[in-house]
């Protein structure tokens, strides 16, 4: 608008010079001023009245000028402000619009925005209460305020008052004092580590990890009303990770996890007796105990698996551990009485089941004579997970042995040394174990980039090196597991004096060790991701719980030789990585154990909560769910893994439709009854283990080996075609053929013969449903019977004016049309089977970046799948899995895992 | 947040050679066809104009519809203006200045001519490249003529120029480029 004006007066004067002078304050009229183009009037393209070239050519020169100009302010003056310049590993939650809070290169120009804005900036300290609870809050705070200082000035008074006498005497306080070393109690639970006072309150119903305060400002955490496991998680970063987790775990650079809530227990006693409590806890693998276990009972080499616990019912998983033994001293005489020899076992589990194994094992213990004890080392020893190529050259970076003077270098510590260029920690031998002791990694902080392979004759030597593994040589007890030594690296000297220590030598040197810094004893483990030495294996590093922190920072700052740094991870992605490598992830996908359980139940009721607040014309309608061939209505629950439905258990819905509506007390408690009721169903599920499932299969129909009651198989599934599916998604077997009707008895008796047959097979289901499902399967020679319901896409005009040629010759479609999803779902998928062929539920589901596909692993049912199997392995493999509430299904492999 | 979602229209105001008026000789057909506005059209005339025909093209809806109209720069010499409306009245708007055969000034005396949408896009930068681009490919286009024109003797030349000339399209380029960014913000 002000176009006209602005050009005609001042033609080349620029705008900003403008924008300058209007910028006092009102920055809506600023703005606008820069945004008007400059115009010329029309006398200017005229040459003494007469069109002509030279003033038509200077008109538009000035034009592209006018333009050009005007594009170029508008990006400067954009209405950007600084802290999105921030870059994204940078961003924080909270108040971005607070200049301090930006990096310093941005901040000088964040406070000229926030002058230009008038953007308001409150302080804690200044903060005026907004709401009576903060108002309270706020007046406690002042009196205690006072309270203290009263306190304080009394205290100093009175020590003034002592000080005149007591001048002469040795002054007590100032000897150093030794820290406390923390109880640790046998056979009971251990307390978390006090908190300062500052953080105590908010650790009344969870723990912190030894990095809560770095992952609190870089991940989006467990909400703090419900922690999970009574831990404060990091669920996932800020950051977007999905893709870059992927991309780290397997291609190139490194995913770490503090993963310091797993628990961990230790067993004292002698070896016989701690081997029959192992046994009871489900540790009963021949090739533990016999000797291919001989390594692992020496403690250089780790187990994990499953384990279980006796019950009326059968044997019942508990959960995945990972158990190694402490190796006893060299120096350790032959014991002459058996009982008298003393050995330590450490078991590694997650928090969701620590209690159920912590008390199986206190009775099993207990029952030993002599008496065997264990340990609650949960706040004791915290860990670190890493996986991706440039895993192990991280913690070649960040751990640095430590020296003892006088002292040959430790064994494993060269062993370790010794893996420089490793990409891949499942090349080692299986589960093996490391344990040596490290200096502080404040000293060698930042850690430098690792020097990238050698060459042909290292690789070679790191070849020797995992094959010989030479790892028994003049074994020493992990001092990680020594109680002294972990006190003593909880020792460490304050940040404040390693910074001082560092600022007196030449900057980019290391600092040397010094008689105060204590030495870290750490434990390595080194895992695979399921058996095959192909994918990406883990590190797990063991460290005490307070040295997890210092290690940390180092991790997270360590740069890669291939670029950047190591990128931290949430539980979720944990979740992912296992997804991605097919492999279950406790406690989702184990809905056998009580974990298990737990954790469907919750996750049930936050499917719950979740689609109960959607508008009711957006959530799904799990009545009106059209399943085709006139089915209606969702197979059990659409929002949970409806094992009840699956197996007939009593449901706890019945109690919820029985109980009366009404007040919170009645809700309450109906709740809690519920919850109650429906565990009770889940736990009378059983597992049946790969192996199990494999023995049941050969073993032919004939034979006497019984199935566990409601038996489910962890399986993962591929999906074969197209599509993706979501967690709580039907598994189908294929539907079997039905059987033929025998003609003679059909005519005597037509009235009465249906109800057995439809049961068997539903009449509603087209005969040939198995025939349209194995067409899908992409190599099948019935392929070509998909083609010719499928209309081929017209490409070039000849094949479209044919196809509009055969539209016009063909008879028009009747009126009225079919039913739709009567015999196909959209002309396009075959109809799901009947509810006869759900075979399980998925547990966790998604497209697979890994596979470049859909995956998901899942539970299925033993005695469906069975018969199947036996009669063809193959076809036996194939399912049908449908995403609930949704009426197309993909056909889709399964394999036990 | 919710963003409003609008248009921006580079316009050209077109006059046609007149068979009353004949051109000057020897003077280029583009600098003809291009030639500068000498009516006083103020942004004002120029929005009440497009307002008028609305209102005779789509009667009481399209007056009411007819909000947001803005002339974002009119250049009287280039015979160019961009102007910015709603998304919805697009086309609304496009159809009326089609439709619109003389410049609409105060007296209702403007000469005859017409005018032609160049480019719409969703933002405003976008327009200003093909302004930018347009008036360079003029320039040179409008050079070119000339210096043929002193060259040859005859008219004959002047039919191969114009089919050299610029590299104008004679259709307006819609540009939808932003609107999956539009969405993805709402």
């Amino acid at each position: 608008m002000s176009s006209s004006k602005g050009g005609s007066s001042q033609p080349n004067n620029p705008p900003t010079k403008k924008r300058k002078l209007d910028n006092n304050g009102n920055k809506s009229a600023a703005r606008r001023v820069a945004r008007a183009i400059p115009a010329q009037l029309p006398e200017v393209a005229f040459e003494n009245g007469e069109l002509n070239l030279q003033p038509f050519v200077a008109a538009h020169e000035f034009e592209i000028r006018a333009l050009e100009q005007s594009m170029a302010i508008s990006k400067t003056q954009g209405a950007t402000r600084a802290f999105q310049k921030v870059p994204r590993g940078l961003r924080r939650r909270a108040a971005s619009h607070n200049p301090k809070r930006v990096p310093k290169r941005l901040r000088a120009r964040a406070q000229k925005e926030k002058a230009e804005d008038n953007t308001p900036l409150v302080t804690a300290r200044r903060r005026k209460p907004t709401t009576t609870t903060a108002r309270i809050r706020m007046e406690t705070a002042k009196k205690l305020r006072t309270l203290a200082f009263r306190k304080k000035t009394f205290r100093e008074k009175r020590a003034r008052a002592a000080g005149a006498r007591a001048e002469t005497l040795p002054d007590k306080a100032k000897q150093p004092q030794r820290a406390r070393r923390p109880k640790i109690r046998r056979n009971a639970l251990n307390e978390p580590p006090r908190p300062r006072g500052r953080f105590r309150k908010r650790q009344k119903n969870k723990i912190w990890l030894p990095t809560h305060m770095w992952h609190a400002k870089r991940a989006r955490m467990m909400s703090p009303k419900e922690p999970l496991w009574r831990f404060a998680m990091p669920l996932r970063p800020n950051e977007k990770i999905y893709r870059p987790t992927h991309r780290m775990q397997g291609d190139r650079g490194a995913v770490v996890w503090d993963m310091s809530y797993m628990s961990t227990i230790g067993l004292y006693g002698h070896p016989a007796g701690m081997e029959r409590v192992l046994k009871r806890i489900g540790v009963t693998h021949d090739s533990c105990w016999n000797d291919k276990g001989k390594k692992w009972r020496a403690g250089t080499r780790s187990w994990s698996g499953m384990l279980s616990r006796e019950t009326k019912q059968g044997r019942r998983q508990s959960c995945p551990a990972t158990i190694f033994w402490n190796p006893a001293p060299a120096d350790r005489v032959a014991v002459e009485d058996l009982k008298k020899d003393r050995r330590q076992v450490f078991l590694r589990v997650h928090p969701a089941s620590f209690s159920e194994l912590f008390n199986e094992l206190l009775r099993w213990c207990k029952s030993e004579t002599p008496q065997l004890y264990i340990e609650d080392l949960r706040f004791e020893i915290g860990s670190i997970e890493l996986t991706g190529p440039a895993s192990t050259e991280v913690l070649h970076s960040v751990l640095t042995p430590y020296p003892v003077a006088g002292e040959p270098k430790s064994k494993h510590a060269e062993l370790f040394a010794s893996l420089k260029g490793l990409t891949n920690p499942a090349a080692l031998p299986q589960n093996v174990i490391l344990g040596f002791s490290i200096q502080d990694p404040r000293l060698r902080y930042p850690p430098r980039k690792q020097s990238p392979a050698q060459g042909e004759a290292a690789d070679m030597k790191l070849l020797e090196t995992v094959s010989g593994w030479p790892a028994e040589t003049a074994l020493k007890p992990y001092a990680l597991l020594d109680r002294e030594a972990r006190h003593e690296a909880s020792q460490l000297p304050t940040q404040g004096l390693v910074n001082r220590r560092r600022s007196k030598i030449t900057p980019g040197s290391f600092l040397k060790p010094s008689p105060i810094d204590p030495a870290i004893p750490i434990v390595l483990l080194a895992s695979r991701s399921g058996s095959s030495t192909q994918a990406q294996g883990k590190w797990t590093l063991l460290a005490p719980w307070k040295c997890i922190q210092p290690i940390w920072y180092s991790i997270v700052h360590c740069p890669l030789s291939t670029g950047g740094n190591p990128r931290f991870a949430g539980l979720e992605q944990t979740r992912q990585v296992a997804f991605e490598r097919g492999l279950p992830w406790f406690p989702a996908d184990f809905p056998t154990t009580d974990a298990g359980v737990a954790w469907e139940l919750d996750q049930r009721a936050v499917r719950t909560l979740k689609w109960s607040r959607r508008p009711k014309s957006k959530r799904t309608e799990w009545s009106t769910v059209d399943l085709g061939a006139g089915r209606k209505g969702e197979l059990g629950d659409g929002l949970a893994c409806d094992f009840e439905y699956l197996f007939g258990l009593p449901r706890p819905d019945d109690a919820e439709t029985q109980s009366t509506e009404g007040a919170m007390d009645v809700e309450q408690g109906q709740v809690s009854q519920t919850t109650a009721t429906s565990s009770s169903a889940l736990s009378a599920l059983h597992h049946v283990s790969r192996k199990a499932f494999l023995g049941l299969a050969r073993a032919g129909e004939g034979t006497a080996l019984s199935i566990p009651l409601n038996a489910l198989l962890t399986v993962r599934i591929r999906l074969v075609t197209r599509g993706t599916v979501g967690p709580c998604a039907r598994i189908y077997r294929l539907p079997a053929t039905p059987p033929p009707v025998p003609v003679a008895s059909d005519a005597e008796v037509p009235a009465t013969i249906p109800p057995s047959a439809s049961t068997s097979f539903p009449s509603a289901l087209p005969h040939d449903l198995r025939a349209q499902w194995l067409a899908k399967l992409p190599d099948s020679t019935a392929a070509g019977a998909k083609d010719t319901t499928r209309q081929p896409r017209a490409t070039t005009p000849e094949s479209r004016r044919q196809r509009i040629v055969r539209e016009l010759t063909s008879k028009p479609t009747p009126w009225p049309s079919t039913k739709s999803n009567l015999r196909d779902i959209g002309g396009q998928h075959p109809l799901c089977p009947s509810s006869n062929d759900l075979i399980g539920f998925v547990t966790t589901g998604e497209f697979c970046l890994s596979d470049g596909r859909g995956s998901a692993i899942g539970s299925i049912a033993v005695d469906m799948v069975l018969g199947g199997f036996r009669a063809d392995e193959t076809e036996g493999r194939l399912c049908i899995v449908r995403s609930a509430g949704e009426n197309v299904g993909w056909l889709a492999r399964w394999e036990a895992v | 947040m919710v963003r409003i979602k609008e248009r921006y229209l580079l316009v050209n105001i077109l006059y046609p050679s007149d068979s009353a008026q004949p051109p000057k000789p020897g003077l280029p057909s583009h600098i003809q066809l291009h030639q500068p506005t000498t009516d006083t059209m103020t942004p004002g005339s120029l929005l009440r104009g497009i307002k008028k025909e609305v209102e005779i093209l789509y009667g009481d809806y399209g007056a009411g519809m007819l909000n947001g109209l803005q002339i974002k720069y009119l250049s009287l010499a280039t015979s160019t203006f961009i102007i910015k409306c709603s998304r919805a009245m697009c086309s609304m708007l496009w159809s009326a200045l089609t439709f619109m055969s003389r410049i609409p000034n105060k007296d209702g005396t403007g000469k005859q001519c017409i005018f032609r949408v160049v480019r719409v896009s969703g933002t405003i930068r976008k327009v200003e490249e093909e302004a930018i681009r347009q008036s360079r490919a003029l320039i040179v286009a409008a050079k070119q003529e000339a210096s043929e024109a002193q060259s040859s003797i005859s008219g004959i030349t002047r039919q191969t120029a114009d089919m050299q000339a610029p590299a104008q399209s004679h259709f307006a380029t819609v540009d939808d480029s932003d609107e999956s960014m539009d969405d993805a913000d709402g």
